[in-house]
């Protein structure tokens, strides 16, 4: 089933001139009507690729600064590219700004006329959804103020009115959903919820990992002006929160000339047999074994803690040998090695470490630590760290209910 | 079909937006070059007391007058204001996707829609008061004013996109249209000018709209520019102001 393709970026670059002094304006004006192009510019979006069919949702991820908005711009047609090219077949909705054309001294009525004339209504049309724009908005009297007598939020209301009643065939949409109270928030997710049921191709840029993974089926993850990932929202929402929470957290290298020549040192850590450094991958709900190997300069029997931390450095889960009341197995006198085993593993998807320390026999002093990273993955829509084991009682299935809510689980 | 659409709303807008909060409304559109005939003429008969253009034969120095002040403050006004077009819609410009042009089009647009009502207005009570008006001079005077409209639409094209670029122009313009106005026959006729500057006119784009008029409404004195060339100079100056209008407005982000 291959829908028809309604916006396509090919190789899509934007880089902006450099302008300080008056003189680069001049310049640049001479420049640009020889028609010839700018050497010296700095590129905020760099070879973009993109396709939307019909009916899909894409959502842009990426950090402040990373050419979301840039690449926005580009795709309504407010901007033009530097390098390749945008096109868009179909009724765009582009809402860049809401209230973005609205002028304070007239009335919400006044407004309204504007506003959809600009999106490219015609007279006719306004006129038969001009009701329904009013009961979207449903800002009561207001509707016959000046729009600077308005609250911000009256102004999004209005202004995602107009565009609710567009009906676009495809909606660009900037970090509207951060806006306007929580009924009107729910208001603007079920219209787009509906929007997209009903065959609505929607671009949505949003910081909200949660509204992304509701609303889009696709995700891309901008970086320094490119795509860093693009494909299945989950899997590029989980990259993008693992790459936030790896960036948060402080780095710690193992204090190596410490623990040399400590009563107690580790020797490897393996997360299910695999000892490199490199992230282990495990699907949620896998099986995860911990081997630790350590080193005792007297032979004393150690006790070894093992721990469980998001990246971050949030701490999940520390269990130790003598609070469970095992010992290590000795291998030779001075060498110790355990195994745990944690089966089902109900970490939600995200990236984790996993934590060793020796302790001394008695288990009072700290002496070494190694970490691994682990990464989980799952198309969960589930908050927080741990699925905690729950069962719902008193349900019945909702009406029209979305088949995507249910495949997480 | 929906750009039309787009234009008549935003010339109404402006248009709304010039005489919001007003008292006179609409109507101050009418009474400012009234004031300005009136000046004008005082200081033409009392204070430099000059003889009216055609002696006791002429039109009479208000109907000379209104012939140069109505289609001058159509087509000065409309430059200034349609100069900072961009500027003036920056906010516009970076949210919502449309037709710059569109812009342009309604601040000109807006300004000759006006003017064009006062001077229908001040040839009627002209008629009704007396003055010969002929009337077989209208349809060409009212073409005049289209013509008038695609001269000052190329150079308000021209002069809103290298605005964006050169932020004096529109400090300058403001500055200069008072002379551009002394350089034509706005107020006071061609054979008033010693002889060896008369043909200095010819160069002044605007001169050809005056004395068209005059000759056309009052019967009084020749145009000098023929009538030919005056239409492919608008014409021209709109295909350029077009040109270079399109090829900076992809880059009018970039410099807002």
């Amino acid at each position: 089933m291959t829908a028809e393709v309604l916006v396509s970026a090919r190789s899509l670059g934007k880089a902006y001139p450099q302008v300080f002094r008056p003189r680069d304006r001049l310049s640049a004006l001479w420049r640009l009507l020889r028609g010839v192009p700018d050497s010296n510019a700095t590129v905020v979006l760099h070879d973009v690729d993109l396709e939307v069919r019909r009916g899909e949702s894409l959502g842009l991820i990426g950090e402040n600064g990373a050419g979301k908005s840039t690449l926005l711009k580009l795709l309504t047609g407010v901007l033009t590219p530097t390098t390749g090219a945008v096109s868009i077949s179909g009724r765009v909705g582009a809402l860049l700004e809401l209230g973005a054309g609205f002028h304070p001294e007239y009335s919400g009525r006044d407004n309204i006329a504007m506003s959809a004339a600009l999106y490219g209504l015609t007279a006719r049309e306004m006129r038969e959804r001009l009701a329904e724009i009013i009961e979207f908005a449903d800002i009561g009297h207001y509707i016959d103020e000046p729009v600077k007598h308005y609250s911000s939020g009256m102004v999004v209301r209005l202004g995602f009115a107009v565009v609710a009643a567009l009906r676009p065939d495809v909606l660009i949409t900037d970090e509207v959903l951060a806006v306007g109270d929580e009924s009107f928030q729910k208001k603007c997710v079920r219209w787009m919820e509906e929007y997209l049921d009903g065959g609505g191709t929607l671009i949505l840029v949003s910081h909200s990992m949660y509204h992304v993974q509701k609303l889009c089926r696709h995700a891309c993850w901008l970086r320094h002006g490119e795509v860093t990932a693009y494909g299945d929202v989950f899997e590029v929402t989980q990259k993008y929160l693992a790459y936030h929470e790896a960036k948060l957290a402080a780095p710690s290298p193992r204090a190596e000339s410490a623990a040399h020549g400590a009563e107690f040192q580790l020797l490897e850590l393996r997360l299910n047999g695999q000892e490199e450094d490199t992230p282990l991958l495990l699907e949620s709900e896998g099986t995860l074994r911990v081997d630790v190997g350590v080193h005792s300069r007297d032979g004393r029997v150690p006790v070894v803690v093992i721990g469980i931390a998001r990246i971050d450095g949030t701490p999940v889960y520390g269990v130790s040998t003598e609070m469970d009341g095992v010992q290590p197995e000795a291998e030779d006198a001075n060498t110790f090695r355990v195994e745990v085993e944690f089966p089902q593993l109900c970490l939600l998807p995200g990236s984790y470490v996993v934590k060793a320390h020796p302790l001394d026999s008695e288990g009072v002093r700290l002496f070494d630590t190694i970490e691994r990273q682990l990464t989980i993955r799952g198309n969960s829509r589930e908050f927080g760290l741990v699925r905690l084991s729950h069962s719902w009682k008193r349900v019945a299935t909702p009406a029209g209910a979305r088949l995507r809510g249910v495949s997480g689980v | 079909m929906s750009a039309l659409a787009l234009t008549s709303h935003f010339v109404r807008r402006e248009i709304r937006n010039r005489y919001l909060g007003s008292f006179s409304g609409g109507l101050w559109a009418l009474i400012q070059p009234l004031i300005q005939l009136a000046v004008y003429g005082f200081v033409w008969k009392y204070v430099f007391r000059m003889s009216a253009p055609g002696g006791a034969d002429g039109p009479g120095i208000v109907a000379f007058l209104a012939m140069g002040v109505w289609p001058w403050n159509a087509f000065s006004e409309s430059l200034v204001r349609a100069t900072t077009a961009m500027q003036d819609n920056a906010a516009l410009i970076g949210k919502i996707a449309l037709p710059r042009e569109i812009l342009v089009l309604s601040s000109v647009a807006s300004s000759f829609l006006l003017h064009a009502l006062g001077f229908c207005v001040i040839v009627i009570v002209f008629r009704a008061s007396g003055t010969p008006i002929q009337l077989l001079g209208l349809p060409l005077a009212a073409f005049a004013f289209v013509q008038l409209f695609v001269l000052a639409l190329g150079l308000a094209l021209l002069f809103s996109a290298i605005q964006v670029f050169v932020r004096d122009l529109g400090q300058t313009l403001t500055q200069l249209m008072p002379l551009w106005m002394f350089a034509g026959p706005v107020l006071y006729p061609r054979d008033y000018l010693p002889e060896r500057f008369r043909a200095w006119l010819d160069l002044n784009p605007f001169t050809f709209y005056p004395e068209y008029l005059r000759e056309a409404l009052l019967g009084y004195g020749t145009t000098g520019t023929p009538w030919l060339v005056a239409t492919i100079v608008a014409l021209a100056v709109l295909a350029i102001g077009y040109t270079v209008f399109r090829r900076l407005s992809a880059h009018f982000e970039d410099f807002l």
